[in-house]
């Protein structure tokens, strides 16, 4: 197919050692700092980064400027410039506008909190959150990243992976222990993901956050391109094992069955 | 079929099991076939097994020559495609049901309206020469004022490829009753001549679709990855019809009971059996496997008795016929005397009416 050409000629070149921009690489870890410390000096953040003081300073005040940070006081927060940038970012994935109705739904008929979690660089996004009644400070938010071998959503994601991209991931990473319950031996995980694979649903039994369980399910589109992952979390007491096992199981499948319908078809459906 | 007829272009939009179906009887007729689909996987099994050419998009095709589209996509997607082929000045023929909801339905059928549209839907059954028949005798008076149906469409193990869109109550708009219930409400509205439903009295239930233990024994369709189960498997319903006429619907994927799809017609002077159980991986058009179909009479010369007469039209293929009926009403221009979207219409709002009551009955 024609299309297929002009993509493989955009990708072609991914070798970019050569011609990274550095200052481009300094200015993102300098909002990545901002954005892991809520509202931070200049002083603070430099001496993390270590990076001389005077360098942090332009860097901020460049971005500030922008739009991109927001100063008060001499300390500074994230500003609205990047909600701009990521908003149009998640309004141009596809998955984002099929699934979004879905998860609505699934929060309204659970009563909990329902993502969309999509899958980058190795880690898990939350692109998409809904809250039912029985939500009342989501412990997540929309934009949230999370290791894949200790939520549902991460490792519904690792199930689909062929194998070899599984092993690359692996290898490439130790799995830390966030709880008690995190699995962190690699052949365990791989067992885990058999079973996954196996029920087309995957579990996190209190292995991200203590006391928090949650289920979740990989939507894939028909020609079996994984898209992303739906889940439903709860604290431990308002998901018993019969609610965790089997009833917010089944509603996934529907779901998530229903999205990857709407998705193949999304250009004959009047919904979009 | 006439051998004179002329060989036409014909879009097919879904291309699953109904549209490859279709796909068969157009290249016997040597029609020439024109595809798409947006599911990779049914694109490409389609361009395996059949000659036709395919494309990537609905306007493409509408866009390509050919005289009528038929749409055999999953029940949500009918109404995007329908309403896009009116525009284009196409006449259509959609499988059933018309839609997956009422609302959808009012507005394809005012679309084709508007645009002044053929608009078929494949209640195919109606073509079936033993149903034409029961209607026949219905209609010649044979059977004095007809009172009541009772109708019975009921598989034991036949969950359509469960998982697949048939049981996403999103996709497909209901389950049994929808599917093969239409059937149903389709001929059973036809035997009282298309008449307003006063009362519906009705139950459904989901007893074998969330089961592990489920018995594979009889399928339709694939069976796919996706699980997806939010319907109701079985139906019975009680519809009161104008002038106190009723039936009584017993509809089910699954059940312990006998297969069977029949109906009976109790008419004042007489009443017919009609059993036109198939088996299930084909629309059969031999009619081996009916086995009954009987005129019930009592008369008094010398003794009280009664006459019991087995009915035996020739079989035939309704499917085929169906789509011969379209074929030609495109070539003619002038509607077809039978599966109108106007009488698809009628049919969703009984299965509207039948839904609602179940839900209602459920609080």
């Amino acid at each position: 197919m024609p299309a297929a050409s002009v993509t493989d000629m955009s990708d072609g070149d991914t070798g970019r050692g050569g011609d990274r921009i550095a200052s481009v690489g300094t200015a993102f870890r300098i909002l990545e700092a901002v954005r892991e410390r809520d509202s931070v000096g200049v002083t603070e953040l430099a001496e993390a980064l270590e990076l001389p003081k005077s360098t942090v300073h332009h860097y901020l005040a460049t971005l500030a400027d922008d739009g991109y940070l927001a100063a008060e006081d001499g300390r500074y927060r994230l500003g609205l410039g990047l909600f701009t940038l990521g908003a149009t970012a998640r309004t141009g994935e596809r998955i984002f506008h099929v699934a979004k109705p879905n998860v609505d739904r699934l929060a309204d008929a659970t009563g909990e909190q329902a993502r969309l979690v999509v899958e980058r660089d190795g880690r898990g996004i939350t692109l998409y959150q809904a809250t039912g009644d029985e939500v009342d400070d989501p412990p997540t938010h929309a934009g949230d990243v999370e290791e894949l071998h200790c939520s549902a959503a991460g490792k519904a994601f690792l199930a689909e992976l062929p194998a070899d991209r599984l092993d690359a991931f692996l290898a490439d990473r130790a799995l830390e222990a966030r709880t008690p319950n995190t699995i962190t031996d690699p052949d365990e995980l791989r067992d885990a993901l058999s079973t996954v694979r196996d029920r087309g649903v995957a579990f996190d039994d209190e292995e991200r956050d203590e006391g928090v369980r949650c289920v979740a399910s990989a939507v894939s589109d028909r020609s079996g391109e994984l898209l992303g992952a739906i889940s439903v979390s709860a604290p431990l007491d308002r998901m018993p094992d019969e609610r965790f096992r089997s009833e917010i199981p089944s509603r996934l499948h529907n779901v998530v069955g229903v999205v990857e319908f709407n998705t193949t078809y999304s250009e004959w459906s009047d919904a979009l | 079929m006439d051998d004179d007829a002329p060989r036409m272009d014909i879009g097919l939009v879904g291309l699953g099991e109904h549209g490859e179906t279709h796909a068969e009887f157009l290249e016997e007729l040597d029609h020439t076939v024109h595809a798409v689909d947006l599911d990779p996987r049914a694109k490409e099994r389609f361009r395996e097994r059949y000659d036709a050419t395919m494309y990537e998009g609905l306007d493409e095709l509408f866009a390509a020559g050919i005289d009528a589209a038929i749409i055999s996509t999953p029940n949500k997607f009918h109404e995007t495609a329908a309403l896009k082929a009116f525009d284009a000045g196409l006449d259509v023929l959609i499988e059933k049901p018309l839609a997956h909801d009422l609302a959808s339905a009012e507005r394809i059928v005012e679309r084709a309206e508007e645009t002044d549209s053929i608009c078929m839907c494949g209640y195919f059954h109606r073509f079936r020469n033993r149903c034409r028949l029961a209607k026949a005798y219905v209609e010649s008076g044979r059977l004095g004022e007809v009172t009541h149906v009772d109708a019975r469409y009921m598989r034991r193990r036949g969950v359509p490829g469960l998982g697949t869109w048939y049981t996403s109550r999103e996709i497909a708009g209901g389950g049994a009753l929808i599917d093969v219930g239409s059937f149903v409400v389709d001929l059973v509205l036809d035997f009282y001549d298309w008449p307003e439903l006063e009362a519906v009295i009705a139950t459904t239930r989901s007893d074998f679709g969330d089961r592990e233990d489920y018995a594979y024994l009889e399928m339709w369709g694939e069976d796919d990855e996706a699980k997806m189960y939010d319907v109701e498997d079985s139906v019975t319903a009680f519809c009161e019809f104008e002038g106190g006429r009723t039936a009584h619907l017993e509809v089910a994927w699954a059940a312990n009971a006998r297969r069977r799809h029949e109906y009976n017609i109790r008419g004042t002077e007489a009443g017919v059996s009609l059993d036109i159980t198939t088996p299930l991986e084909s629309v059969d058009p031999s009619g081996r496997n009916h086995r009954d179909f009987r005129l019930y009479e009592a008369r008094s010369d010398v003794v009280d008795h009664y006459v019991d007469s087995e009915l035996v039209p020739p079989a035939n293929d309704p499917f085929r016929d169906e789509l011969a009926t379209f074929l030609a009403a495109v070539e003619t221009g002038q509607s077809p005397d039978r599966c109108t979207a106007e009488e698809a219409l009628a049919v969703q709002r009984v299965l509207d009416r039948i839904y609602e009551a179940a839900d209602r009955g459920r609080v």
